[in-house]
Protein backbone atom coordinates (compact mmCIF):
# COMPACT_ATOMS: atom_id res chain seq x y z
CA UNK A 1 0.00 0.00 0.00
CA UNK A 2 1.36 3.42 -0.93
CA UNK A 3 1.57 5.85 1.96
CA UNK A 4 2.61 8.72 -0.25
CA UNK A 5 2.40 9.15 -3.99
CA UNK A 6 3.38 12.35 -5.70
CA UNK A 7 3.79 13.22 -9.33
CA UNK A 8 5.57 16.11 -11.00
CA UNK A 9 5.69 18.19 -7.83
CA UNK A 10 6.97 21.73 -7.99
CA UNK A 11 7.20 23.94 -4.94
CA UNK A 12 9.03 26.88 -3.45
CA UNK A 13 8.75 30.11 -1.54
CA UNK A 14 7.99 33.62 -2.85
CA UNK A 15 8.90 33.65 -6.54
CA UNK A 16 11.63 31.08 -6.09
CA UNK A 17 10.98 27.52 -7.12
CA UNK A 18 12.99 25.11 -4.98
CA UNK A 19 11.72 21.72 -6.15
CA UNK A 20 11.18 20.83 -9.81
CA UNK A 21 9.18 17.88 -11.13
CA UNK A 22 9.57 15.48 -8.25
CA UNK A 23 7.98 12.03 -8.61
CA UNK A 24 7.77 9.99 -5.48
CA UNK A 25 6.17 6.90 -3.98
CA UNK A 26 6.66 5.65 -0.44
CA UNK A 27 5.27 2.28 0.67
CA UNK A 28 3.92 1.46 4.09
CA UNK A 29 6.69 0.19 6.40
CA UNK A 30 9.58 1.79 4.55
CA UNK A 31 12.44 3.63 6.28
CA UNK A 32 13.37 6.36 3.80
CA UNK A 33 16.24 8.82 4.09
CA UNK A 34 16.28 12.05 2.06
CA UNK A 35 19.88 13.12 1.53
CA UNK A 36 21.63 15.80 -0.48
CA UNK A 37 23.69 18.98 -0.17
CA UNK A 38 22.50 22.06 1.69
CA UNK A 39 19.85 23.92 -0.30
CA UNK A 40 18.91 20.87 -2.37
CA UNK A 41 15.28 21.11 -1.21
CA UNK A 42 15.20 18.33 1.39
CA UNK A 43 13.32 20.30 4.03
CA UNK A 44 10.99 21.69 1.39
CA UNK A 45 10.14 18.18 0.24
CA UNK A 46 9.42 17.17 3.84
CA UNK A 47 7.20 20.23 4.30
CA UNK A 48 5.29 19.31 1.16
CA UNK A 49 4.67 15.82 2.52
CA UNK A 50 3.52 17.19 5.88
CA UNK A 51 1.19 19.64 4.14
CA UNK A 52 2.95 22.62 5.75
CA UNK A 53 3.40 24.14 2.30
CA UNK A 54 1.33 23.40 -0.78
CA UNK A 55 2.86 22.42 -4.12
CA UNK A 56 2.74 25.06 -6.84
CA UNK A 57 2.24 22.25 -9.34
CA UNK A 58 1.48 18.53 -9.11
CA UNK A 59 -0.40 16.37 -6.62
CA UNK A 60 0.40 14.59 -3.39
CA UNK A 61 -1.76 11.75 -2.17
CA UNK A 62 -1.62 10.29 1.31
CA UNK A 63 -3.16 6.82 1.69
CA UNK A 64 -4.85 7.33 -1.65
CA UNK A 65 -6.45 10.67 -0.77
CA UNK A 66 -5.15 14.14 -1.70
CA UNK A 67 -3.32 15.69 1.26
CA UNK A 68 -5.45 18.82 0.92
CA UNK A 69 -8.62 16.74 1.49
CA UNK A 70 -7.68 15.94 5.10
CA UNK A 71 -8.51 18.25 7.98
CA UNK A 72 -5.44 19.22 9.98
CA UNK A 73 -6.43 17.14 13.01
CA UNK A 74 -7.35 14.12 10.93
CA UNK A 75 -4.02 14.28 9.13
CA UNK A 76 -2.07 14.65 12.39
CA UNK A 77 -3.55 11.42 13.71
CA UNK A 78 -2.02 9.62 10.72
CA UNK A 79 1.25 11.51 10.44
CA UNK A 80 3.60 13.05 12.97
CA UNK A 81 6.29 15.61 12.24
CA UNK A 82 9.55 16.37 14.05
CA UNK A 83 10.59 19.74 12.59
CA UNK A 84 14.12 21.02 12.63
CA UNK A 85 13.35 24.12 14.64
CA UNK A 86 11.35 23.95 17.85
CA UNK A 87 11.19 26.76 20.37
CA UNK A 88 13.50 25.57 23.16
CA UNK A 89 12.79 28.38 25.63
CA UNK A 90 9.67 26.96 27.24
CA UNK A 91 10.08 25.35 30.62
CA UNK A 92 7.57 22.52 30.20
CA UNK A 93 8.64 19.28 31.89
CA UNK A 94 9.62 16.44 29.57
CA UNK A 95 6.41 14.61 30.48
CA UNK A 96 4.22 17.68 29.83
CA UNK A 97 5.98 18.14 26.52
CA UNK A 98 5.33 14.51 25.59
CA UNK A 99 1.65 14.98 26.38
CA UNK A 100 1.40 17.55 23.60
CA UNK A 101 1.48 14.54 21.27
CA UNK A 102 -2.02 13.66 22.45
CA UNK A 103 -3.31 16.93 21.02
CA UNK A 104 -4.76 15.61 17.72
CA UNK A 105 -6.52 12.80 19.62
CA UNK A 106 -8.07 15.03 22.25
CA UNK A 107 -11.33 16.91 22.17
CA UNK A 108 -11.16 20.61 22.88
CA UNK A 109 -13.04 20.22 26.15
CA UNK A 110 -10.88 17.41 27.59
CA UNK A 111 -9.35 18.56 30.84
CA UNK A 112 -6.01 17.62 32.32
CA UNK A 113 -5.29 13.98 33.10
CA UNK A 114 -6.40 11.64 30.37
CA UNK A 115 -6.61 7.86 30.10
CA UNK A 116 -3.99 8.01 27.34
CA UNK A 117 -1.39 8.82 30.02
CA UNK A 118 0.09 5.36 29.45
CA UNK A 119 0.84 6.29 25.84
CA UNK A 120 3.06 9.09 27.09
CA UNK A 121 4.91 6.88 29.58
CA UNK A 122 5.38 4.19 26.95
CA UNK A 123 6.82 6.73 24.50
CA UNK A 124 9.24 8.13 27.09
CA UNK A 125 10.28 4.54 27.75
CA UNK A 126 10.74 3.80 24.05
CA UNK A 127 12.97 6.87 23.72
CA UNK A 128 14.77 5.83 26.91
CA UNK A 129 14.16 9.14 28.69
CA UNK A 130 11.77 8.02 31.45
CA UNK A 131 14.31 9.15 34.03
CA UNK A 132 14.00 12.72 32.70
CA UNK A 133 10.21 12.88 32.90
CA UNK A 134 10.08 15.60 35.56
CA UNK A 135 13.04 17.62 34.30
CA UNK A 136 12.34 20.83 32.42
CA UNK A 137 12.91 20.97 28.67
CA UNK A 138 15.13 24.03 29.24
CA UNK A 139 17.43 22.12 31.61
CA UNK A 140 18.28 19.01 29.60
CA UNK A 141 21.01 18.62 26.97
CA UNK A 142 20.50 19.07 23.23
CA UNK A 143 20.62 15.32 22.67
CA UNK A 144 18.10 14.63 25.39
CA UNK A 145 15.86 17.34 24.01
CA UNK A 146 15.96 15.73 20.57
CA UNK A 147 14.97 12.41 22.16
CA UNK A 148 12.08 14.22 23.83
CA UNK A 149 10.99 15.61 20.43
CA UNK A 150 10.94 12.08 19.10
CA UNK A 151 9.09 10.73 22.13
CA UNK A 152 6.53 13.48 21.60
CA UNK A 153 6.04 12.28 18.03
CA UNK A 154 5.71 8.67 19.23
CA UNK A 155 2.90 9.76 21.55
CA UNK A 156 1.02 10.87 18.46
CA UNK A 157 0.82 7.14 17.51
CA UNK A 158 0.70 7.87 13.82
CA UNK A 159 1.41 5.39 11.06
CA UNK A 160 3.94 7.71 9.43
CA UNK A 161 6.72 9.84 10.96
CA UNK A 162 8.47 12.70 9.16
CA UNK A 163 11.70 14.03 10.63
CA UNK A 164 13.88 16.94 9.54
CA UNK A 165 17.51 16.32 10.47
CA UNK A 166 16.82 14.63 13.79
CA UNK A 167 20.50 13.96 14.53
CA UNK A 168 22.30 17.08 13.32
CA UNK A 169 24.51 18.69 16.00
CA UNK A 170 24.44 15.53 18.11
CA UNK A 171 27.33 13.37 19.27
CA UNK A 172 27.63 9.83 17.90
CA UNK A 173 26.09 8.22 20.94
CA UNK A 174 22.95 10.37 20.85
CA UNK A 175 22.73 10.06 17.08
CA UNK A 176 22.81 6.27 17.33
CA UNK A 177 20.29 6.27 20.18
CA UNK A 178 17.88 8.33 18.09
CA UNK A 179 18.35 6.22 14.98
CA UNK A 180 17.84 3.08 17.10
CA UNK A 181 14.56 4.43 18.42
CA UNK A 182 13.42 5.18 14.88
CA UNK A 183 14.58 1.77 13.73
CA UNK A 184 12.63 0.02 16.49
CA UNK A 185 9.57 2.08 15.62
CA UNK A 186 9.95 1.16 11.96
CA UNK A 187 10.17 -2.54 12.87
CA UNK A 188 6.78 -2.17 14.54
CA UNK A 189 5.30 -1.00 11.29
CA UNK A 190 5.68 2.78 11.35
CA UNK A 191 6.75 4.29 8.06
CA UNK A 192 9.68 6.65 8.72
CA UNK A 193 10.80 9.37 6.32
CA UNK A 194 13.72 11.45 7.52
CA UNK A 195 16.06 14.08 6.18
CA UNK A 196 19.63 13.11 7.09
CA UNK A 197 22.92 14.92 6.57
CA UNK A 198 25.02 11.95 7.53
CA UNK A 199 25.05 9.59 4.54
CA UNK A 200 26.53 6.80 6.65
CA UNK A 201 23.64 6.85 9.08
CA UNK A 202 21.31 6.75 6.08
CA UNK A 203 23.25 3.77 4.73
CA UNK A 204 23.12 1.90 8.02
CA UNK A 205 19.50 2.39 8.94
CA UNK A 206 17.38 3.09 5.91
CA UNK A 207 15.73 0.72 3.48
CA UNK A 208 15.74 3.35 0.76
CA UNK A 209 17.53 6.59 0.01
CA UNK A 210 16.24 9.51 -2.03
CA UNK A 211 19.07 11.81 -3.08
CA UNK A 212 18.15 15.39 -4.02
CA UNK A 213 20.32 17.88 -5.83
CA UNK A 214 19.30 21.35 -7.06
CA UNK A 215 15.65 20.54 -6.44
CA UNK A 216 15.55 17.35 -8.51
CA UNK A 217 15.81 13.68 -7.67
CA UNK A 218 19.46 12.81 -8.30
CA UNK A 219 19.08 9.14 -7.52
CA UNK A 220 17.04 6.78 -5.43
CA UNK A 221 16.95 3.17 -4.34
CA UNK A 222 18.58 0.88 -1.80
CA UNK A 223 21.64 2.35 -0.06
CA UNK A 224 24.10 0.06 -1.91
CA UNK A 225 22.71 1.22 -5.27
CA UNK A 226 22.55 4.92 -4.50
CA UNK A 227 25.75 5.31 -2.50
CA UNK A 228 28.27 4.41 -5.15
CA UNK A 229 31.30 6.67 -5.21
CA UNK A 230 30.32 8.18 -8.58
CA UNK A 231 26.90 9.08 -7.19
CA UNK A 232 28.20 10.49 -3.93
CA UNK A 233 30.85 12.56 -5.73
CA UNK A 234 28.28 13.84 -8.18
CA UNK A 235 25.77 14.57 -5.45
CA UNK A 236 28.10 16.52 -3.16
CA UNK A 237 30.77 17.60 -5.70
CA UNK A 238 33.34 16.20 -3.31
CA UNK A 239 35.89 13.49 -3.86
CA UNK A 240 35.22 10.53 -1.62
CA UNK A 241 35.76 6.84 -1.20
CA UNK A 242 33.03 4.29 -0.69
CA UNK A 243 33.81 0.99 1.00
CA UNK A 244 31.76 -1.39 3.09
CA UNK A 245 31.09 -1.45 6.79
CA UNK A 246 32.73 -4.75 7.79
CA UNK A 247 30.04 -5.51 10.36
CA UNK A 248 26.80 -4.48 8.68
CA UNK A 249 27.98 -4.90 5.07
CA UNK A 250 26.35 -1.56 4.29
CA UNK A 251 28.14 1.07 2.19
CA UNK A 252 30.50 3.36 4.09
CA UNK A 253 31.41 6.78 2.69
CA UNK A 254 34.39 8.84 3.71
CA UNK A 255 35.65 12.03 2.18
CA UNK A 256 39.14 12.69 0.89
CA UNK A 257 40.35 15.95 2.47
CA UNK A 258 41.41 18.77 0.17
CA UNK A 259 39.53 17.73 -2.95
CA UNK A 260 36.43 19.67 -3.80
CA UNK A 261 35.42 18.76 -7.31
CA UNK A 262 35.74 21.57 -9.78
CA UNK A 263 38.75 23.09 -7.96
CA UNK B 1 6.34 25.47 46.93
CA UNK B 2 3.79 22.82 46.02
CA UNK B 3 1.41 23.81 43.20
CA UNK B 4 -1.68 23.52 45.41
CA UNK B 5 -0.18 25.78 48.06
CA UNK B 6 0.82 28.29 45.35
CA UNK B 7 -2.77 28.44 44.12
CA UNK B 8 -4.19 28.84 47.63
CA UNK B 9 -1.70 31.60 48.51
CA UNK B 10 -2.35 33.35 45.20
CA UNK B 11 -6.15 33.33 45.53
CA UNK B 12 -6.04 34.35 49.20
CA UNK B 13 -3.75 37.25 48.33
CA UNK B 14 -6.09 38.28 45.50
CA UNK B 15 -9.13 38.31 47.81
CA UNK B 16 -7.18 40.13 50.51
CA UNK B 17 -6.13 42.83 48.06
CA UNK B 18 -9.72 43.25 46.93
CA UNK B 19 -10.83 43.99 50.50
CA UNK B 20 -7.87 46.34 51.02
CA UNK B 21 -8.68 48.25 47.85
CA UNK B 22 -12.28 48.67 49.02
CA UNK B 23 -10.96 50.10 52.31
CA UNK B 24 -8.27 52.36 50.94
CA UNK B 25 -8.75 55.85 49.58
CA UNK B 26 -9.03 59.43 50.69
CA UNK B 27 -11.34 58.16 53.43
CA UNK B 28 -10.17 54.94 55.04
CA UNK B 29 -12.91 52.44 55.84
CA UNK B 30 -11.83 49.56 58.07
CA UNK B 31 -12.11 46.18 56.31
CA UNK B 32 -13.88 44.80 59.38
CA UNK B 33 -16.68 47.35 59.04
CA UNK B 34 -17.31 46.74 55.31
CA UNK B 35 -19.80 43.84 55.75
CA UNK B 36 -21.70 45.85 58.36
CA UNK B 37 -21.90 48.96 56.15
CA UNK B 38 -22.96 46.99 53.08
CA UNK B 39 -25.67 45.08 54.94
CA UNK B 40 -26.91 48.34 56.47
CA UNK B 41 -28.28 49.46 53.12
CA UNK B 42 -28.10 52.83 51.34
CA UNK B 43 -28.08 56.06 53.27
CA UNK B 44 -24.77 56.60 55.10
CA UNK B 45 -21.92 58.35 53.29
CA UNK B 46 -19.67 55.35 53.74
CA UNK B 47 -22.16 53.13 51.92
CA UNK B 48 -22.23 55.57 49.01
CA UNK B 49 -18.45 55.71 48.91
CA UNK B 50 -18.18 51.93 48.81
CA UNK B 51 -21.01 51.13 46.42
CA UNK B 52 -21.24 54.18 44.16
CA UNK B 53 -17.60 55.25 43.97
CA UNK B 54 -15.19 52.46 44.79
CA UNK B 55 -16.94 49.28 43.71
CA UNK B 56 -17.68 50.20 40.06
CA UNK B 57 -14.17 51.49 39.67
CA UNK B 58 -12.68 48.35 41.20
CA UNK B 59 -14.88 46.13 39.04
CA UNK B 60 -13.79 48.05 35.98
CA UNK B 61 -10.14 47.62 36.96
CA UNK B 62 -10.69 43.89 37.47
CA UNK B 63 -12.36 43.43 34.08
CA UNK B 64 -9.90 45.59 32.13
CA UNK B 65 -6.89 44.09 33.92
CA UNK B 66 -8.01 40.52 33.24
CA UNK B 67 -8.78 41.29 29.58
CA UNK B 68 -5.44 43.00 28.90
CA UNK B 69 -3.47 40.31 30.64
CA UNK B 70 -5.16 37.41 28.83
CA UNK B 71 -4.84 39.30 25.56
CA UNK B 72 -1.10 39.54 26.24
CA UNK B 73 -0.87 35.80 26.89
CA UNK B 74 -2.58 35.06 23.57
CA UNK B 75 -0.43 37.48 21.55
CA UNK B 76 2.78 36.15 23.11
CA UNK B 77 1.80 32.59 22.15
CA UNK B 78 0.47 33.37 18.68
CA UNK B 79 3.38 35.63 17.72
CA UNK B 80 5.91 33.50 19.64
CA UNK B 81 7.38 36.77 20.83
CA UNK B 82 7.82 37.35 24.56
CA UNK B 83 7.63 41.11 24.00
CA UNK B 84 4.23 41.04 22.30
CA UNK B 85 1.49 42.78 24.24
CA UNK B 86 -2.17 43.69 23.70
CA UNK B 87 -1.12 46.82 21.83
CA UNK B 88 1.31 45.05 19.48
CA UNK B 89 -1.19 45.28 16.65
CA UNK B 90 -1.58 49.04 16.97
CA UNK B 91 -4.89 48.68 18.83
CA UNK B 92 -3.99 51.47 21.24
CA UNK B 93 -2.98 53.87 18.48
CA UNK B 94 -6.23 53.33 16.61
CA UNK B 95 -8.25 53.80 19.77
CA UNK B 96 -6.28 56.93 20.64
CA UNK B 97 -7.09 58.58 17.30
CA UNK B 98 -10.77 57.65 17.58
CA UNK B 99 -11.07 58.90 21.14
CA UNK B 100 -9.08 62.08 20.55
CA UNK B 101 -11.24 63.07 17.59
CA UNK B 102 -14.40 62.34 19.60
CA UNK B 103 -13.14 64.38 22.56
CA UNK B 104 -11.99 67.25 20.33
CA UNK B 105 -15.56 67.52 19.04
CA UNK B 106 -16.81 67.21 22.65
CA UNK B 107 -18.87 64.13 21.96
CA UNK B 108 -20.54 62.08 24.69
CA UNK B 109 -18.68 59.40 26.63
CA UNK B 110 -20.53 56.70 24.71
CA UNK B 111 -19.37 58.12 21.37
CA UNK B 112 -15.81 58.44 22.63
CA UNK B 113 -15.82 54.74 23.48
CA UNK B 114 -17.48 53.87 20.18
CA UNK B 115 -14.99 55.83 18.07
CA UNK B 116 -12.11 54.42 20.10
CA UNK B 117 -13.42 50.92 19.47
CA UNK B 118 -13.82 51.65 15.76
CA UNK B 119 -10.29 53.07 15.60
CA UNK B 120 -8.76 50.06 17.30
CA UNK B 121 -10.60 47.63 15.03
CA UNK B 122 -9.40 49.59 12.02
CA UNK B 123 -5.82 49.22 13.25
CA UNK B 124 -6.25 45.48 13.79
CA UNK B 125 -7.76 44.97 10.33
CA UNK B 126 -4.94 46.90 8.75
CA UNK B 127 -2.19 44.99 10.55
CA UNK B 128 -3.97 41.70 9.94
CA UNK B 129 -4.25 42.44 6.21
CA UNK B 130 -0.55 43.28 5.96
CA UNK B 131 0.58 40.14 7.77
CA UNK B 132 -1.92 38.06 5.81
CA UNK B 133 -0.37 39.39 2.62
CA UNK B 134 3.02 38.25 3.90
CA UNK B 135 1.66 34.80 4.71
CA UNK B 136 0.60 35.53 8.32
CA UNK B 137 4.14 35.92 9.55
CA UNK B 138 4.53 37.00 13.15
CA UNK B 139 7.43 39.32 12.41
CA UNK B 140 5.54 41.15 9.65
CA UNK B 141 2.65 41.56 12.05
CA UNK B 142 4.78 43.05 14.83
CA UNK B 143 6.57 45.39 12.40
CA UNK B 144 3.32 46.54 10.77
CA UNK B 145 1.91 47.14 14.26
CA UNK B 146 4.88 49.29 15.24
CA UNK B 147 4.76 51.28 11.98
CA UNK B 148 1.04 51.88 12.31
CA UNK B 149 1.40 52.92 15.97
CA UNK B 150 3.91 55.62 15.01
CA UNK B 151 1.62 56.87 12.24
CA UNK B 152 -1.37 56.96 14.54
CA UNK B 153 0.38 58.73 17.40
CA UNK B 154 1.45 61.41 14.92
CA UNK B 155 -2.20 61.65 13.90
CA UNK B 156 -3.17 62.19 17.55
CA UNK B 157 -0.64 65.02 17.87
CA UNK B 158 -1.96 66.51 14.64
CA UNK B 159 -5.49 66.57 16.06
CA UNK B 160 -4.10 68.19 19.22
CA UNK B 161 -2.57 70.96 17.13
CA UNK B 162 -6.05 72.02 15.99
CA UNK B 163 -7.85 71.53 19.29
CA UNK B 164 -8.65 73.89 22.17
CA UNK B 165 -6.44 73.39 25.26
CA UNK B 166 -9.20 72.17 27.58
CA UNK B 167 -10.11 69.37 25.19
CA UNK B 168 -6.46 68.48 24.75
CA UNK B 169 -6.24 68.06 28.52
CA UNK B 170 -9.35 65.88 28.54
CA UNK B 171 -7.98 63.75 25.73
CA UNK B 172 -4.63 63.43 27.52
CA UNK B 173 -6.40 62.15 30.61
CA UNK B 174 -8.13 59.55 28.45
CA UNK B 175 -4.84 58.57 26.83
CA UNK B 176 -3.33 57.96 30.26
CA UNK B 177 -5.88 55.31 31.07
CA UNK B 178 -8.38 56.67 33.55
CA UNK B 179 -10.78 54.39 35.42
CA UNK B 180 -12.61 57.10 37.36
CA UNK B 181 -15.33 57.22 34.72
CA UNK B 182 -16.57 53.71 35.54
CA UNK B 183 -20.35 53.18 35.64
CA UNK B 184 -22.08 49.94 36.61
CA UNK B 185 -24.06 49.42 33.40
CA UNK B 186 -21.04 49.76 31.17
CA UNK B 187 -18.80 47.70 33.44
CA UNK B 188 -21.32 44.87 33.58
CA UNK B 189 -21.78 44.74 29.82
CA UNK B 190 -18.06 44.75 29.33
CA UNK B 191 -17.61 42.08 31.98
CA UNK B 192 -19.96 39.71 30.15
CA UNK B 193 -18.16 40.12 26.82
CA UNK B 194 -14.73 39.86 28.41
CA UNK B 195 -15.62 36.75 30.39
CA UNK B 196 -16.89 35.13 27.20
CA UNK B 197 -13.67 35.93 25.36
CA UNK B 198 -11.48 34.80 28.28
CA UNK B 199 -13.51 31.59 28.48
CA UNK B 200 -13.04 31.06 24.77
CA UNK B 201 -9.27 31.51 25.14
CA UNK B 202 -9.32 28.92 27.90
CA UNK B 203 -10.93 26.42 25.51
CA UNK B 204 -7.95 27.00 23.25
CA UNK B 205 -5.42 26.31 26.02
CA UNK B 206 -4.08 23.12 24.42
CA UNK B 207 -3.74 24.90 21.08
CA UNK B 208 -1.82 27.68 22.78
CA UNK B 209 0.62 25.22 24.36
CA UNK B 210 1.27 23.63 21.00
CA UNK B 211 1.52 26.96 19.13
CA UNK B 212 4.14 28.29 21.55
CA UNK B 213 6.63 25.75 20.23
CA UNK B 214 6.57 27.05 16.67
CA UNK B 215 4.45 27.16 13.53
CA UNK B 216 5.72 24.02 11.90
CA UNK B 217 5.52 22.14 15.18
CA UNK B 218 1.93 23.24 15.73
CA UNK B 219 0.98 22.45 12.16
CA UNK B 220 2.35 18.92 12.55
CA UNK B 221 0.14 18.42 15.58
CA UNK B 222 -3.03 19.47 13.82
CA UNK B 223 -3.39 23.18 14.63
CA UNK B 224 -4.94 24.82 11.59
CA UNK B 225 -4.43 28.32 10.30
CA UNK B 226 -8.06 28.99 11.22
CA UNK B 227 -7.31 28.25 14.89
CA UNK B 228 -4.50 30.80 14.84
CA UNK B 229 -6.68 33.42 13.16
CA UNK B 230 -9.41 32.84 15.76
CA UNK B 231 -6.91 33.34 18.57
CA UNK B 232 -5.60 36.51 16.92
CA UNK B 233 -9.12 37.96 16.84
CA UNK B 234 -9.97 36.93 20.39
CA UNK B 235 -6.79 38.65 21.60
CA UNK B 236 -7.48 41.76 19.51
CA UNK B 237 -11.09 42.06 20.67
CA UNK B 238 -10.06 41.78 24.33
CA UNK B 239 -7.55 44.59 23.80
CA UNK B 240 -9.94 46.73 21.74
CA UNK B 241 -12.73 46.52 24.31
CA UNK B 242 -10.38 47.38 27.17
CA UNK B 243 -8.73 50.29 25.45
CA UNK B 244 -11.95 51.80 24.17
CA UNK B 245 -13.56 51.84 27.61
CA UNK B 246 -10.61 52.54 29.89
CA UNK B 247 -8.01 54.25 27.71
CA UNK B 248 -4.45 53.14 27.20
CA UNK B 249 -3.19 51.18 30.16
CA UNK B 250 0.28 49.92 29.40
CA UNK B 251 2.39 47.08 30.68
CA UNK B 252 -0.39 44.93 32.21
CA UNK B 253 -0.45 42.61 29.21
CA UNK B 254 3.32 42.31 29.15
CA UNK B 255 4.20 42.21 32.83
CA UNK B 256 1.47 40.02 34.30
CA UNK B 257 1.82 37.05 31.92
CA UNK B 258 5.59 37.04 32.48
CA UNK B 259 5.25 37.01 36.25
CA UNK B 260 2.56 34.32 36.07
CA UNK B 261 4.72 32.21 33.79
CA UNK B 262 7.51 32.57 36.30
CA UNK B 263 5.27 31.44 39.17
CA UNK B 264 2.99 28.87 37.53
CA UNK B 265 5.01 27.71 34.50
CA UNK B 266 4.25 27.99 30.77
CA UNK B 267 1.27 25.59 30.60
CA UNK B 268 -1.75 27.62 29.40
CA UNK B 269 -4.03 25.39 31.42
CA UNK B 270 -2.78 27.30 34.46
CA UNK B 271 -1.41 30.39 32.73
CA UNK B 272 -4.75 31.68 31.42
CA UNK B 273 -6.69 31.58 34.71
CA UNK B 274 -3.64 32.81 36.63
CA UNK B 275 -3.09 35.71 34.23
CA UNK B 276 -6.78 36.65 34.30
CA UNK B 277 -6.76 36.85 38.09
CA UNK B 278 -3.27 38.35 38.28
CA UNK B 279 -4.06 41.04 35.69
CA UNK B 280 -7.34 41.91 37.40
CA UNK B 281 -5.72 42.28 40.81
CA UNK B 282 -2.68 44.13 39.49
CA UNK B 283 -4.74 46.82 37.79
CA UNK B 284 -7.05 47.12 40.80
CA UNK B 285 -4.04 47.65 43.07
CA UNK B 286 -2.47 50.11 40.63
CA UNK B 287 -5.66 52.14 40.39
CA UNK B 288 -6.10 52.16 44.17
CA UNK B 289 -2.52 53.33 44.55
CA UNK B 290 -3.30 56.11 42.09
CA UNK B 291 -6.26 57.17 44.21
CA UNK B 292 -4.18 57.19 47.42
CA UNK B 293 -0.78 58.62 46.49
CA UNK B 294 -1.47 62.36 46.31
CA UNK B 295 -5.00 63.06 47.52
CA UNK B 296 -7.16 64.69 46.42
CA UNK B 297 -5.65 64.10 42.96
CA UNK B 298 -6.40 60.95 41.05
CA UNK B 299 -3.36 59.62 39.25
CA UNK B 300 -4.64 57.72 36.17
CA UNK B 301 -4.10 53.98 36.44
CA UNK B 302 -2.10 53.93 33.21
CA UNK B 303 0.59 56.10 34.79
CA UNK B 304 0.84 53.89 37.87
CA UNK B 305 1.07 50.69 35.80
CA UNK B 306 3.69 52.38 33.66
CA UNK B 307 5.86 53.25 36.65
CA UNK B 308 5.28 50.12 38.72
CA UNK B 309 5.34 47.78 35.78
CA UNK B 310 8.38 49.37 34.15
CA UNK B 311 10.44 49.30 37.35
CA UNK B 312 9.40 45.79 38.27
CA UNK B 313 10.11 44.55 34.78
CA UNK B 314 13.54 46.16 34.78
CA UNK B 315 14.42 44.45 38.07
CA UNK B 316 13.19 41.14 36.68
CA UNK B 317 15.28 41.48 33.54
CA UNK B 318 18.40 42.46 35.49
CA UNK B 319 18.00 39.57 37.93
CA UNK B 320 16.90 36.87 35.52
CA UNK B 321 18.25 37.94 32.14
CA UNK B 322 16.20 36.18 29.49
CA UNK B 323 15.65 33.06 31.58
CA UNK B 324 12.33 33.88 33.21
CA UNK B 325 10.22 32.85 30.25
Amino acid sequence: MNVFTADSLCAGYRNKEVLHDIDLAVDEGEFVAIIGPNGAGKSTLLRLLSGYIAPSKGNIHFMGRPVAAYTRREFSRELSVVPQFVNADLSFTVREFGELGLFPHRKILDIGVSPEGETVDAALDAADISHLRDRRMTEISGGERQLAYIARALVQSSRVMLLDEPVSHLDISHAIRIMDVLHAQNRQGTTVITVLHDVNLAAEYCSRIIALKNGRVFGEGEPRDVLTYENVEGLFDTVCIVTENPVSKRPLVYPVPGFIRGN
Amino acid sequence: MKPVIKVVVFITAACGLFVLCMSAGSIFISPLRIPEILSGGPGPVEYRILVDLRLPRILMALVVGASLSVSGVLFQAVLKNPLADPYTTGVSGGAAVGATVAIAFSMSYFLVALLAFGGSLFAVFFVYAVSRYRGLSGTALVLAGIALSVLLSSAVLLVFAFTRAEYVHKALLWLMGDLSIAKYGMVMRMAVVSMLLVGLSFLYRQHLNVISFGDEFAHGLGVSRGDIINLFWIASLLAAISVSLAGIIGFVGLLVPHVMRYIFGPDHNRLIPASAIGGAVFLMAADTLGRMLVPPYDIPAGIVTGFAGGLFFLVLVIRKGGAYQ
